[in-house]
């Protein structure tokens, strides 16, 4: 993830455009020694550069970069995955009888209330809220995937 | 044009019960089951906080059951207005569990630990005695 990061700085500062900036950066830190942020990026990132030779990236100019931190792209799949693992956790659930398209009240024999119970640990799961109006029509296993895919457009 | 609506609906409800009433805050069984759900999903999620902040000693689970038992003693109610007023009891409840109004010892009542149960059977019911 981190590297993925890295990379894309280093990509977008080799453009000729973000190289004449960092010139111009490098021109004005040499000149008025001015503590300010990236003056002091630029000496650490050359400090560092002598010390670590053996780092992976090999211009300074990726030290600069900011580092984000994200969790990975949701697919139909993965939701699926995890909508499945988690009704597989609830224990009024019969993991063997557990299907994509198994009615929660006519062919698990579960109640309203436990219907209600699995979305809200649905909602734990992808961490976002899911309103009554909507959580009360889902009925399905499917239905729920769909609803979590057109939620976090996960290819429409 | 709200108010309208309502009269109608009211009117239409009427008519198929034989008596107009002003409904308190749902006007047909499903926005009161909407209503009932809201109010289950407030108390599941202050369980877990009500069991750490009172320190009961029970699990989470327990607790869980019982709200879930809490609320299977009402599901034959239908009439929109009685579930209305059940769920207004019940925030009642939940904000003073909620802002720890209660004590343990309140809490702790709807377990029933401490009364002797009631005989059920003949022969329970003829050892305890006949007390008029």
């Amino acid at each position: 993830m981190a590297s993925r990061v890295l990379v894309q700085c280093v990509r977008s500062f080799t453009q000729p455009s973000a190289r004449v900036i960092f010139e111009n950066i490098t021109a004005r830190a040499s000149a008025v020694p001015v503590a300010n942020q990236r003056h002091f990026s630029f000496n650490a990132c050359s400090q560092r550069k002598a010390l670590t030779s053996h780092t992976k990236v090999s211009s300074p100019l990726a030290q600069l970069c900011r580092q984000y931190g994200d969790l990975p792209p949701l697919t139909l799949d993965t939701i699926r995955e995890r909508v499945l693992y988690v009704l597989k956790l609830y224990d009024k659930i019969n993991p063997e009888k557990l299907t994509g398209a198994s009615h929660f009240i006519k062919d698990l024999g579960l109640d309203s209330l436990d219907q209600v119970e699995i979305i809200m640990a649905m909602e734990d799961e992808f961490g976002f809220e899911i309103p009554d109006a909507e959580a009360e029509k889902l009925m399905t296993p499917q239905e729920i995937v769909q609803f979590i895919a057109d939620k976090k457009d996960v290819y429409e | 044009m709200a108010s309208s609506a309502a009269a109608a609906a009211a009117r239409l409800s009427g008519a198929a019960t034989g008596r107009v009433v002003k409904p308190i805050f749902s006007r047909d069984l499903d926005e009161a089951k909407r209503r009932v759900r809201e109010l289950y999903r407030a108390w599941y999620r202050e369980v877990p906080n009500a069991v750490s902040v009172f320190q009961l000693d029970i699990t989470v689970k327990q607790g869980r059951d019982k709200v879930r038992e809490q609320f299977q003693k009402n599901r034959l109610v239908m009439d929109p207005r009685v579930i209305d007023m059940l769920v207004i009891k019940g925030k009642m409840e939940l904000e003073e569990t909620i802002n720890v109004w209660k004590q343990r010892t309140h809490v702790l009542r709807y377990f029933h630990e401490t009364e002797t149960p009631t005989p059920r059977d003949f022969l329970s019911k003829f050892y305890t005695g006949h007390d008029p």
